[in-house]
């Protein structure tokens, strides 16, 4: 029991947030999360192993064991041998109960499945996979917990079960949940087990889209652009080979049943210039505000189905249209300058 | 975190089943209006529950606690006292419920119940009470398991299996700490039981104070012997020794009475064998013991007085069992001394001038005080004496006139009180020894069980050379009370065991019935000798008898042990993993084809197609023809799915 004394107490203070003042203190702390990231490495999979766990009574635990010493009190006090041993087996109950408790998350294997993207200040959604591979024996009432989000679970034995759990997102770029903590108290109430998981599973957080008038910083020069003079798809420019994500309407299916591969057609529109949205348009500006009207451009033009382009200092995506084009985009701004991160 | 959490409904019928069952064995010593508050609580929160009814407010909450205070103290007169506390205990629970809301009140309402179950122990420590406090243990335990149950899950037996399955594992380790748990005395000195009616004898013997005993078959305790069970004739239990004769009762002299010379029991002189036995009483109130003469117990807490008889400093509340030695051939008190030949001789002159008138004249006939004797017997014998349960009652002073003379008929108190009044007025020591006479054997446990109607009362007399002798003068008048037992004696008389109409024991006689009464006895004196009276006498022997001798190391190593007999079958089965298949039946097929494949030097590369495998066996392995067939097969099937 010394071992989980240990580890429950530095878990405890782990789980009130760290003040910006105290050396010793921040020093333990940061110790305490390598020893911890090394003991719990971050994976998409994670099986609560042995090694993962742990337990320490909770307050209705504490609150069990006075009851017990009053018992046994009583029994003392009146010499009683029935009292002695009501005391006894209950007292008893309690360690089959870590037994039970620690079994109903042992083994337990979750799966971080996908995360949402979404734009600061929202929730992303990230799902997970609870599965159980013991085949008698399920886990039940087994809680997720996240600041602000949790959920509880009964995963049937030889089952699995897809949850779903919520963290606010403030700032662009990739975003790493929380380390998860997994507990349970089931089945008496008088114990916690627990532990903890880091998911390698990452949401991406697009830049916070801001409303912009393109003419004001149009750098062309071409006053009076107009986005409804926009000649239509009808123009033909020539062929390219087919890349991934074209949209089918542009294939040319009929070169394609004579057997030959796959074409996607060019139109004039598609090339059009000025359906660049480029980071040099915008001369004024930080580059989060810049980012964030590129975004909200992105999201207008996919709006209205047409065809872009989209250049930043260190990436140039060629014109195109669709959802993959719209992703590629809001990709490429959500990650735009963040350290040691492609933009893919 | 948890405690701001919502009951979960489901928990909450259980909860209300094991607050009910914890407070029914409580029933006779509670007031009835406890249990209307019981019932009241238990109807308003399903009401609650139901979403018919609304919580009681605050300060009705508090109203209600005052007020079930009050009715306490009303009831009660104190709070003080073991009963009190019992019936306060079930008003917070009532109470408790009542505002049960959160997972916290839930789980206050179990361990609450876990100590009600406690006090219901301190009354009875009987098989049956056992018996019903596991039901109750299994009950509480469930709701437990109902309180951690996620929301959702409707009610199931799950939760009844899962406590019994728990609590049958915290089984081998709780009977370890039982034995190993070093019996310390009590820490502090608790309220006992109040207004628990005395049963059994009472301290004085006047007429009709035995009689009423005739009437009930409760036991009065349980004798198992090692040995041979002597003759029902020869089970003379002594319990209270009257030498005082007082306002026309018999008594006890009391130690402070004795000069300080006399204080000390001088021990007899023992011949023979003795009979070892042990004797589990039902709690009396009193603070005397049974015990053939010449007894003697090594068993911590009981003494023994100048008179020979046993027992204890406190009343005796509880089942108490003792270990008893018997010489039934001691010598007891082989001289007399001057003061203790006063006191024995001692009868007020004048009350019964007619029968001192007809002593006198019987004992200048007989000088030898056996002579003396055996003609007052003969007597008795010879006179038209009645052995009767429902005799006149004589209440003026002149007891022993109106008795010899005139009514005859009495119970044995009536016999022993003139038998020994008469020595008395003889100048004979004499007194009344009241106890109980002969049993019932069951030889199953090589035990007898006594009951209330075989108290009796019989004299002691001082003969020269013998040392107190026995002379049961109702054995002249009826025989069989002695040689057959009182219930041969009294069978189809009037009033026999009219106080026990529902006892088992008035069926006796019929085999089936008997069979099962002394097989339950049996167990019910072994449950009462071995484990209610586990003490720490018989730990250390116990212990002794194991180990050779009592170590720390030991009781580690057992419980521990005990530990690992559980833990390990257990956490086998907890995490037994017959491995759960994700794959299609036709995928089970292909894959084991594939493995066949494997054994001829073939495998299936890594993301291979099935018919790319089937393709590349072809090539490598032209032989194995029959195999082909199986596995296109297999294919089809698979992509057919």
């Amino acid at each position: 029991m010394g071992m989980l004394w240990w580890r429950s107490c530095v878990a405890k203070s782990m789980l009130s947030p760290a003040s910006p003042k105290g050396g010793l203190k921040n020093f333990l702390l940061q110790r305490y999360r390598r020893w911890l990231n090394r003991r719990l490495p971050p994976a998409r999979t994670i099986v609560l192993e042995q090694r993962r766990l742990f337990i320490f009574p909770t307050r209705q635990g504490f609150l069990f064991a006075l009851t017990l010493l009053i018992m046994l009190l009583t029994a003392i006090n009146y010499q009683n041998n029935l009292a002695y041993g009501l005391t006894f087996w209950v007292a008893m109950l309690f360690i089959v109960a870590v037994h039970f408790t620690h079994a109903n998350l042992l083994k337990l294997e979750i799966t971080g499945v996908r995360a949402e993207s979404v734009y600061p200040g929202q929730h992303a959604e990230f799902c997970f996979r609870i599965s159980c591979s013991r085949s008698r024996q399920g886990y039940r009432a087994v809680k997720l917990v996240w600041p602000g989000s949790e959920v509880l679970v009964d995963v049937p034995a030889g089952g699995e079960i897809d949850v779903s759990l919520h963290h606010k997102v403030t700032a662009r770029g990739w975003f790493n949940p929380p380390r998860l903590r997994i507990e349970s108290t089931y089945p008496l109430g008088l114990l916690r087990c627990w532990s903890f998981a880091y998911f390698d599973v990452r949401a991406l957080v697009w830049p916070q889209p801001i409303r912009v008038e393109r003419l004001a910083f149009s750098s062309a020069g071409k006053a009076g652009y107009d986005l409804s003079e926009q000649e239509g798809l009808d123009d033909l420019m020539g062929f390219r080979d087919y890349r991934i994500g074209d949209a089918p309407r542009l294939i040319d299916w009929r070169s394609h049943a004579r057997g030959l591969p796959l074409q996607t057609k060019l139109y004039s529109s598609l090339v059009d210039e000025d359906n660049w949205l480029d980071w040099q348009d915008f001369p004024a500006g930080t580059v989060e505000q810049k980012l964030s009207w590129l975004c909200w451009l992105v999201l207008q033009h996919h709006g209205r189905g047409e065809n872009f382009g989209l250049r930043l200092p260190e990436l140039e995506l060629p014109v195109a249209a669709g959802d993959r084009q719209r992703d590629r985009a809001l990709r490429a701004l959500a990650l735009h300058d963040l350290n040691g991160e492609s933009a893919g | 975190m948890i405690s701001g959490e919502q009951l979960p409904r489901r928990s909450l019928l259980w909860l209300i089943v094991c607050q009910i069952a914890v407070m029914l064995p409580h029933l006779q010593r509670i007031p009835l209006w406890v249990v209307a508050v019981y019932l009241a609580a238990a109807i308003w929160r399903l009401q609650m529950f139901r979403q018919r009814a609304e919580m009681p407010g605050k300060w009705l909450r508090l109203l209600l606690g005052l007020l079930g205070a009050v009715l306490l103290f009303m009831s009660y007169g104190t709070f003080i006292g073991l009963e009190p506390m019992v019936a306060l205990l079930l008003v917070a629970a009532a109470l408790k419920l009542l505002e049960a809301i959160r997972e916290r009140d839930g789980y206050l309402l179990v361990f609450l119940g876990f100590f009600i179950c406690v006090t219901h122990f301190i009354f009875t420590q009987t098989l049956p009470a056992t018996l019903y406090s596991l039901v109750c243990t299994g009950l509480l335990v469930t709701a437990l398991i109902a309180l951690n149950q996620s929301p959702g899950v409707g009610l199931s037996n799950h939760e009844p299996l899962l406590a019994l399955k728990m609590l049958a594992l915290a089984v081998p380790m709780m009977v370890v700490l039982f034995f190993l748990f070093p019996r310390i005395g009590p820490i502090w000195s608790v309220p006992s039981k109040s207004g628990q009616s005395i049963t059994g004898m009472s301290d004085f013997l006047r007429p009709g104070a035995v009689t009423k005993l005739g009437r009930s078959a409760e036991i009065a305790f349980r004798a198992g012997f090692v040995g041979v069970i002597p003759e029902n004739s020869a089970l003379y239990w002594r319990g209270l020794v009257m030498s005082q004769f007082e306002q026309g009762a018999w008594r006890t002299l009391q130690w402070h009475e004795m000069p300080e010379v006399e204080r000390k029991p001088i021990p007899p002189r023992v011949l023979a064998e003795p009979m070892r036995y042990r004797v589990v009483m039902e709690p009396t109130q009193q603070r005397w013991l049974y015990g053939m003469a010449y007894a003697e117990s090594p068993t911590a807490g009981v003494y023994e007085a100048t008179d020979y008889r046993l027992g204890v400093i406190n009343p005796i509340e509880f089942q108490f069992g003792y270990e008893v030695t018997s010489w039934p051939k001691a010598l007891m008190q082989p001289n007399l001394s001057d003061w203790r030949r006063h006191l024995e001789t001692d009868f007020p002159e004048g009350l019964n001038p007619l029968s001192e008138a007809w002593v006198k004249d019987l004992r200048e006939q007989h000088a030898d005080d056996r002579n003396f004797i055996a003609a007052l017997l003969s007597y008795f014998r010879a006179q038209p004496f009645y052995y009767t349960l429902e005799p006149p009652e004589i209440l003026s002073a002149d007891f022993v006139d109106k008795f010899m003379f005139e009514s005859r008929r009495g119970f044995c108190e009536h016999y022993a009180y003139s038998f020994v009044a008469m020595l008395r007025m003889a100048d004979i020591p004499a007194r009344i020894v009241a106890g109980y006479q002969g049993g019932e054997v069951n030889p199953l446990n090589n035990t007898v069980v006594v009951r209330q109607f075989d108290a009796h009362a019989w004299a002691e007399v001082w003969l020269v050379g013998e040392g107190w002798t026995r002379v049961d003068p109702t054995a002249a008048v009826a025989p069989s009370r002695v040689e057959f037992g009182f219930e041969a004696a009294m069978d189809g008389q009037p009033g026999f065991l009219s106080d026990s109409l529902l006892s088992a024991y008035r069926f006796r006689g019929i085999r089936a019935l008997d069979w099962v009464r002394l097989r339950y006895d049996a167990l019910a004196f072994g449950w009462q000798s071995f484990i209610v009276g586990f003490d720490s006498t018989r730990q250390i022997e116990l212990l002794k008898g194991w180990f050779g001798e009592i170590k720390v190391s030991w009781f580690v190593a057992l419980l521990l042990g005990s530990w690992a007999a559980v833990l390990l079958p257990l956490m086998l089965w907890l995490n037994r993993q017959r491995s759960v298949s994700l794959m299609l039946p036709e995928e089970q097929r292909f894959s084991a084809l594939c493995r066949r494949l494997e054994q001829r030097g073939c495998s299936r590369a890594l993301g291979e197609a099935p018919l790319q495998t089937l393709r590349r066996a072809r090539d490598h392995l032209p032989e194995a023809d029959p195999l082909y067939l199986a596995l296109e097969g297999a294919i089809a099937d698979l992509y057919r799915r």
